[in-house]
């Protein structure tokens, strides 16, 4: 096989060695379930206690029993929403969210609806941020819960989170985010932010897959996710996967740890792709807020090429990029990010998302321009659309 | 989702392109999806598709319908042309198709008919112009 290159780190990220270090002895030296009462179990629970302070201490949480493991980030967004929702029933049947959210906090809402809520999906604005008046003004006497992501994982745009919280508590609403691509991105502070509830995930942040965690400040009430066992303080049952927490307790205190340096890192790979392709390929757009936004992820369309057609054409020379998410990047249809943001039809339909990560060489960016360039010109050779004065 | 040989003509449409001297041309789109098709033709003069080429803005189903049409196009005349359906293009996928990408076929199937009505369209304006000249 020729030259690979991986630039769609926002779908998900290689374990790290560090990572995978802290995971393998979880996997035969120290394999007790962490329940138990004998010294095997123990050790597993010294080893799930550790995990959980580190991620409480990750993002400033008053304490440690604020983290409830879960199989990852869509578990927890659904577990925030449908949880919350459920268990504040009594109050109001009202929620805020965007129009922007990952399908996790979109599906959940939907199924919410289906049982008789209302939502109310504020809108963004051309750069993806959402649109605080509108915001504002959508609050009523029965809203109980505004969840709101902290950075968008199609176009990278950061959101005014605590902004938005200190609106939710001025009107005495639960405030939720979706933090999975923000964590090691930008500083997450849960207790100065004001969030009530908070989702994450490991696979993002060189972490493994199938493990994250829901934040849920003491004193909010949340329904019981699984029943059946008292671990996670009884709101989710079932045997903790101690490997895959060590992992995730490991990979989020790397990425907090050595957070400054890997956006530098991630900021000089963004720039310097991006002066390369607007060097040499005519007719591109930027999409996403021209500074509110995290160096890790590069939305940008070419004019007169169809999304999926290019993906694939790089896929063919090795190198991987996506289109939207890659929860929905399977469907032909456009990306419901870009579309909330009004961005023009050809716009969405002609970009793709480039997300970088902390291994990334300069080589891989060359070899990345040229396949890019070469890709570009061939679709645009056999395109039906064409622009006055194209080379 | 494709299957290699899918993906083998999308790398390499051997119709795709303009037409030079095309006597008639149709285009199609999917308002949904937003693929554009566009379908050059040149009739020979015993009414038979000589050449027919394509160009496409458009996912891999798109390119690949598009590239597939204009092979099973050389040599068949215009009714044959007329009578190709969405259903036969899709035949020529074997299976390697997802189903949300139908669509592709069909808009080809529209720009085959456009094209075709192009040409007799050309055509009739030729005689008329012959008819004057005359």
């Amino acid at each position: 096989m020729g030259k690979r290159v991986y630039l769609d780190n926002a779908a998900t990220t290689i374990v790290s060695s560090e990572v995978l270090a802290e995971m393998l002895p979880c996997y035969n030296a120290i394999y007790g379930n962490s329940n138990s009462l004998h010294s095997y179990g123990r050790e597993a629970s010294a080893i799930v206690d550790r995990a959980r302070d580190r991620v409480a201490h990750a993002i400033n949480a008053a304490k440690s029993n604020e983290i409830y493991f879960t199989s990852g980030g869509t578990e927890a967004d659904n577990w925030a929403i449908k949880g919350i929702a459920h268990a504040y029933s009594n109050k109001g049947k009202h929620i805020i969210t965007s129009t922007i959210e990952h399908q996790a906090v979109l599906d959940a809402c939907k199924q919410l609806e289906e049982e008789g809520y209302d939502i109310t999906y504020v809108s963004v604005d051309k750069t993806g941020l959402v649109n605080l008046t509108e915001l504002l003004h959508s609050i009523r006497k029965d809203t109980t819960l505004i969840s709101i992501m902290a950075v968008n994982n199609e176009v990278g745009t950061i959101q005014n989170i605590k902004a938005i919280a200190k609106i939710a508590h001025d009107y005495g609403i639960i405030f939720h985010t979706d933090a999975v691509q923000a964590i090691g991105a930008i500083k997450l502070d849960v207790q100065d932010m004001e969030i009530d509830a908070l989702s994450l995930s490991a696979h993002k942040i060189y972490g493994p897959k199938g493990v994250g965690c829901l934040y849920l400040k003491n004193g909010i009430r949340i329904d019981t996710l699984i029943a059946g066992g008292n671990q996670e303080r009884g709101k989710r049952g079932g045997t903790v996967d101690v490997p895959a927490v060590a992992g995730f307790g490991k990979a989020v205190e790397i990425a907090v740890r050595d957070m400054t340096i890997n956006q530098q890192k991630l900021r000089s790979e963004r720039d310097y792709l991006l002066k390369n392709i607007q060097e040499k390929i005519e007719y591109v757009t930027v999409n996403g807020h021209p500074h509110q936004k995290i160096n890790g992820i590069l939305n940008i369309s070419f004019d007169m090429v169809d999304n999926e057609s290019l993906l694939m054409l790089l896929d063919m020379e090795g190198v991987a990029v996506s289109i939207g998410s890659a929860c929905t990047s399977n469907s032909a249809e456009p990306s419901h990010v870009l579309k909330a943001m009004q961005l023009d039809n050809d716009i969405v339909k002609s970009s793709i998302r480039i997300s970088f990560g902390k291994n990334t060489s300069r080589s891989d960016l060359d070899y990345v321009v040229e396949v890019l360039e070469k890709a570009v010109s061939q679709l645009r050779a056999i395109s039906a659309v064409t622009k006055a004065g194209r080379k | 989702m494709y299957s290699k040989e899918v993906l083998e003509r999308f790398k390499s449409p051997k119709f795709a392109g303009g037409l030079r001297g095309a006597n008639g041309s149709g285009k199609s789109s999917d308002e949904k999806y937003g693929d554009i098709v566009k379908i050059y033709i040149l009739v020979d003069e015993d009414g038979v598709i000589d050449s027919a080429k394509f160009k496409a803005y458009g996912g891999v189903s798109t390119i690949v319908a598009g590239d597939i049409v204009c092979e099973m196009l050389v040599g068949m005349s215009l009714e044959e042309a007329l009578g190709l359906t969405s259903q036969d293009i899709l035949e020529q996928f074997e299976n390697s198709i997802p189903q949300d990408r139908y669509y592709s076929a069909v808009i080809v199937e529209e720009a085959i008919n456009n094209a075709v009505e192009d040409y007799y369209k050309r055509k009739e304006r030729e005689e008329k112009k012959a008819l004057k000249e005359m």
